[in-house]
């Protein structure tokens, strides 16, 4: 009886066992060269968009006007050729100036998308380079002299509107950021850019308070800093397989 | 790998923020901005050598304040500032001043210096000369001249610029000697 169980017990253990073999074998043999059949397209387009930022500030701040189009082109799955051009006129008052500058800018470069989209998802975690050149002026509506003894004060105070005109600088741009497919073909992004001044044209006895498309100097280094906030539409031109 | 290039986003991201955020509108204190015009005192007798003034009092012509650093002190050496909004500054130098009360020492505000007054006038021409963002415009003086108005009881007998038409630009060195 106690012999017989254990026989029982053998036969199922190696039946068990087998099994267990043939099931792998089993999985072995299922090819693995099955796949998704689901061919996923990529879009590749034209997307062009507006700074919001841009706009707002142009509504709110009474010492600010700007408008800036960005556009990017898909040239590789990853890399986009990107660049904006745009327009600002900004009055930077302190307690000695008060400066409008005005001019235009246009900046130009690549972006490198980082995020691997799931499926037919379209968004983006970038990273990108710019070259940027701007041509402005820069009024002097008013200046006071700056003293450290105010024994004598108040200090002379000129009125005169000095006007410094055709000056240029270039400079190039670390920019990161994100865009976000809203809808079909609309994008919502949101950017961050380091900018290092190349050369800047010095007006005479006067300096470069603030510089469209490079935003405020700075008297200690040549680093600017930027954000854009844009709502974009992208053109689809041609699909490609991912 | 991957995150570790998602990582690098945020971190340039708090650099930028961090950038931003530097305080860069106060002017530093180490910039040279509005020079005051530096005198060195001199013993008349003795050109060589460097002679206090005692119980000096420094009062700016039209200014209703003394100037600060220079009430009732002995020194050999003045820091004026001059005017940025005239082409001429004139100071009182009062030698061996003391507080008369006028005869009322519960009442200050009837008080008056004595001493020994003498006036200078500094004439100069002005230009206004950028220094930067925080720091604007300052004025420099050029072509500079120091009058010792006369009186009868003169105590600065003589000046000297240290340079043919001397500027003050900066306050590095000085720019006048004076006699007495």
């Amino acid at each position: 009886m106690n012999r017989q169980h254990t026989l029982t017990y053998f036969i199922s253990s190696i039946f068990i066992l087998a099994f267990c073999v043939f099931v792998n074998a089993q999985n072995d043999s299922i090819p693995s060269t099955v796949k998704d059949t689901i061919i996923i397209k990529e879009k590749y387009g034209l997307r062009i968009g507006a700074d919001l930022s841009k706009l707002g500030r142009s509504f709110f701040e009474d010492e600010y006007t700007g408008f800036e189009i960005a556009g990017d082109f898909r040239l590789k799955k990853r890399l986009y050729l990107a660049g904006e051009i745009g327009f600002e006129e900004k009055t930077t008052i302190t307690d000695y100036l008060d400066i409008t500058s005005t001019g235009s800018y246009l900046k130009a470069g690549v972006d490198f998308n980082l995020y691997q989209n799931w499926l037919d998802m379209d968004n983006m975690i970038f990273f990108g380079f710019r070259v940027g050149a701007s041509t402005f002026s820069q009024n002097l509506n008013s200046f006071t002299i700056y003293t450290t003894d105010q024994y004598w004060s108040p200090q002379l105070t000129s009125n005169d509107l000095q006007e410094f005109d055709g000056l240029t600088a270039i400079w190039t741009e670390l920019i990161v950021g994100i865009k976000v497919e809203l809808v079909n073909n609309l994008f919502l992004g949101l950017n961050a850019q380091l900018k290092f001044m190349g050369t800047e044209t010095e007006p005479d006895n006067f300096g470069n308070v603030f510089i469209p498309g490079f935003n405020k100097t700075t008297d200690s280094s040549g680093i600017g800093v930027g954000y854009g906030y844009t709502l974009a539409y992208r053109v689809p031109i041609y699909k490609k397989n991912k | 790998m991957k995150y570790l290039k998602i990582l690098i986003i945020p971190l340039i991201l708090i650099a930028i923020l961090s950038i931003s955020c530097e305080r860069d509108d106060i002017c530093p204190e180490s910039t040279p901005t509005t020079p005051s015009v530096i005198i060195d005192v001199f013993d008349f007798t003795n050109q060589e050598s460097r002679k206090n003034i005692f119980d000096l009092v420094v009062v700016g012509v039209d200014n209703d304040d003394i100037l600060p650093g220079y009430s009732f002190v002995s020194s050999n050496n003045l820091v004026l500032p001059l005017k940025s909004t005239e082409n001429t500054t004139q100071y009182t130098l009062i030698k061996e001043a003391s507080v008369n009360d006028n005869g009322t020492p519960d009442d200050p505000t009837d008080d008056f210096i004595d001493g020994n007054y003498d006036t200078i006038t500094l004439n100069y021409s002005r230009e206004n000369v950028y220094v930067s963002r925080a720091c604007g415009y300052k004025t420099i003086y050029k072509n500079v001249t120091l009058t010792i108005e006369e009186d009868n009881d003169n105590w600065i007998l003589s000046q000297q610029p240290l340079n043919p038409n001397q500027s003050v630009e900066d306050e590095s060195t000085t720019h006048f000697n004076i006699f007495h």
